[in-house]
């Protein structure tokens, strides 16, 4: 009988299809970029765009958590801290490397950062979206190097005791951010000149903040990462690396028992979280041109796991559409839109489904019912007294959650993609394994 | 008849919780391609002798030793990985995954499994994945899971579920297989049905198999040799007709159903 390893070099796909599989979701990542730059962006106008963007990195965080809270079940509380420290390591190279490389802490060029470039034509030719994204990589880079150093002795821990590493293991990073020195003001270029590279790197604006960076981030890089952290994520759910983080968080002891080394996956895990949680931090604190290690506590990564709670422990779909949701419901409280017609779209749905797979289904449906109902009153109500809807973000934000725990513990989706509870999806499947295992079957 | 060599090797194994002596000084030499039983009433100490096996607990004292490579101290995984596995009395199937992804998991022990080629999807990744789906495809086939493998785990039949652990334990490619209590709440015929599934398994996979079972039909039917546990203590170790005559093995059963061979 031939090993499994013998197999899979006898079962290569063609040389031919290897390139292409490796690179498409870079390609798909740049076309959505520039779809998003150069037409969804335009088309939507500033204010709107500024959301979508804000929204595409919310989505990197929370599909990234949704790698350790969902997949491996380990709860991590300290994701804003990887972000912290990936936006501060991105935010230091291309600040301090502009005053380097360009002689001014400006944006200097890239058509796709037309920021810095639209007024100063000049600039385009340079090389200062280089820069940046390098340095956001690198952000990535150095959250992934902290996330390794928190993980690997506190993944050995059990569930609780992570909770608790990870929780200090943020304030930390934020107590250590706003202990740094005065940045050097970005007319001082001749100060940071002089100073040697170590110095600058601890000369982040203390509690003040990180600010007056260059700001670089646009849709299309916000959205080529999140292209490229979707793809990454989906493909290591459905590959052995993926089924080895779930079968951690299934059962930790059947999971050893198949020969799975936990800790290594769980580190394994928190390593790729930290990585694109870093590499969010970078869009963002190159966003607003600013970064703050106070706004990146503990408040912080306590939004991104309500992403993940709602989206569905371990679905990287839902994650994304909580994010997205999560991000505009703010905005729309500001000015809330009738709440019935989403509550009836959520009822036709859920009875559609529910009825689509024979296993009708009351509960959802009369709380969904009396949830909108009571918060239509309640808008008619703010409506008729002037008060600002916006204000209760946060405990519309509880009852969310709460009926989220009552209605579907598991969230939206539960471990699944959107489209597999889609009609026909079980059916597809069968049909793909029945093929597979019928034209390739033999002994094992 | 010279016997085959010795592939599990357990020499003098103890543990106690607290005070509670779970098993003491436990000893079982298993040579390759046989099916011997391990017996006892509730609380014997049984499980336990599984946990210590595969490093769920590690022994006070004793030697574990699977073909050549000494147990102790190991981690559950690379017990795994040496050629020991296991299903459990109380099932611990990955509940929310589906059938095959099961299955699928056991097999990723013996494959290799790099960050970047599951990232980049590299050649050998992909074919890596073709094996696996192909070799749990053909697993199920065997255990007469096939027309299951999309569901999850959770909602099979409870003899399904047992027969899914047997069919992920195999996926790891075991030299030693252990299995605990793989009839419990199945029917007379699922239990029918196990018997010539194990003697199935033993002859097509070439692996070695130390079974727990509780019932009497189906362990003295299919083993060849028994080691009767009561207390924690070896009270007897025979072949299974000697065992149901010994008195000993008689008297620890009375209060539970005699062990009788139907
Ligand atoms: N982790 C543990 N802590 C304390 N006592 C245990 C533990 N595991 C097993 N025991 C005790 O050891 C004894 C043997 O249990 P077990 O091996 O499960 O018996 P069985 O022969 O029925 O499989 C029982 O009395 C049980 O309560
Ligand atoms: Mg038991």
């Amino acid at each position: 009988m031939p090993t499994l390893i013998e197999q899979a070099r006898s079962n290569k796909p063609a040389a031919a299809s290897i390139l292409p599989r490796a690179i498409w979701p870079l390609l798909v990542g740049l076309a959505i970029g520039a779809l998003m730059f150069y037409v969804i962006g335009p088309g939507m106008g500033d204010y709107p765009s500024k959301i979508v963007l804000i929204a595409g990195i919310n989505i990197i965080l929370a599909v990234s958590l949704t790698v350790v809270n969902g997949f491996t079940g380990q709860f991590s509380m300290g994701h804003a801290g990887f972000m912290a420290v990936g936006g501060y390591v991105a935010a230091t190279i291309t600040y301090y490397g502009s005053m380097k490389l360009f002689g001014s802490a400006d944006p200097a060029g890239g058509v796709l950062s037309f920021t810095g470039g639209a007024d100063k034509p000049t600039a385009l030719a340079r090389w200062g979206d280089a820069l940046f994204i390098g340095s956001c990589l690198m952000g990535g880079v150095g959250a992934a190097i902290a996330g390794y150093i928190v993980g690997l002795p506190s993944l050995r821990l059990r569930g609780d005791y992570l909770a608790i590493v990870t929780l200090g293991f943020g304030e930390i990073v934020r107590v250590l951010l706003q202990g740094t020195h005065e940045q050097i003001q970005p007319w001082r270029v001749e100060d940071a000149l002089a100073k040697p590279v170590y110095e600058l790197a601890i000369s982040l604006g203390g509690p003040k903040g990180f600010q007056l960076l260059p700001t670089y981030t646009t849709l299309f890089w916000v959205y080529l990462f999140v292209v490229v952290t979707l793809i990454i994520c989906y493909r290591v759910k459905n590959s052995s690396t993926g089924r080895a983080f779930l079968s951690i968080r299934e059962d930790e002891i059947a999971a050893q028992a198949m020969g799975v080394d936990i800790t290594k996956y769980k580190v394994r895990a928190f390593v790729l979280a930290a990585f694109f949680a870093g590499v969010a931090g970078g869009l963002y604190a190159m966003d607003i041109g600013a970064i703050n290690a106070g706004d990146l506590g503990f408040l912080k990564s306590f939004d991104i796991i309500i992403m993940v709670v709602l989206g569905g422990m371990g679905s990287i779909s839902g994650a994304a559409l909580a994010a997205i949701i999560l991000t505009i419901l703010p905005e729309l409280l500001r000015n809330p839109p009738p709440v019935w017609p989403v509550g009836l779209v959520l009822i036709a749905l859920i009875a559609g489904v529910s009825s689509y797979r024979k296993r009708f289904r009351w509960k959802p449906i009369i709380v969904i019912a009396i949830a909108s109902t009571l918060l239509e009153v309640g808008r008619q109500i703010a409506l008729s007294k002037g008060i600002n809807v916006a204000d209760f973000r946060l405990i519309l934000y509880a009852l969310l959650l709460i009926t989220m725990m009552l209605v579907r513990p598991q969230g939206i989706f539960g471990i699944h993609e959107i489209w597999e509870i889609l009609p026909g999806y079980a059916r597809r499947e069968a049909a793909r394994n029945g093929a597979r295992g019928g034209s390739q079957g033999g002994k094992p | 008849m010279s016997t085959p060599p010795i592939v599990l090797d357990v020499q003098g194994i103890s543990i106690s919780f607290g005070g509670l002596k779970a098993v003491q000084n436990f000893s079982l030499k298993l040579p390759r391609g046989r099916l011997y039983g391990l017996i006892g009433p509730n609380g014997a100490g049984k499980t336990t002798v599984f946990n210590l096996l595969t490093g769920v607990y590690q022994a006070d004292s004793g030697t574990i030793t699977l073909d050549g490579v000494k147990l102790n101290g190991l981690k559950p995984h690379q017990i795994a990985a040496a050629g020991l596995s296991r299903t459990f009395q109380n099932i611990r199937l990955f509940g929310e995954l589906s059938v095959l992804d099961n299955v699928r998991l056991a097999c990723h022990l013996r494959g290799k499994h790099s960050i970047w080629s599951t990232i980049l999807r590299s050649a050998y990744h992909m074919g890596q994945e073709a094996a696996i789906h192909r070799r749990s495809l053909d697993l199920l086939g065997i255990l007469g899971l096939d027309s299951r493998a999309g569901e999850q785990a959770r909602n099979l039949p409870y003899g399904d579920q047992r027969r899914l652990e047997i069919a992920r334990a195999l996926a790891t490619d075991p030299k030693v297989l252990l299995l605990d209590e793989p009839a419990a709440g199945m029917n007379p015929q699922e239990k029918k049905s196990l018997r010539d599934l194990i003697r199935q398994i033993m002859r097509q996979f070439d692996v070695t198999i130390l079974l727990i079972e509780h019932d009497m039909g189906v362990v003295m039917d299919i083993c060849e040799r028994i080691t009767v546990l009561d207390y924690g203590v070896t009270i007897a170790e025979d072949v299974p007709k000697e065992i149901q005559k010994n008195p000993k093995v008689i008297e620890a059963y009375l209060g539970e159903a005699a062990p009788a061979a139907h």
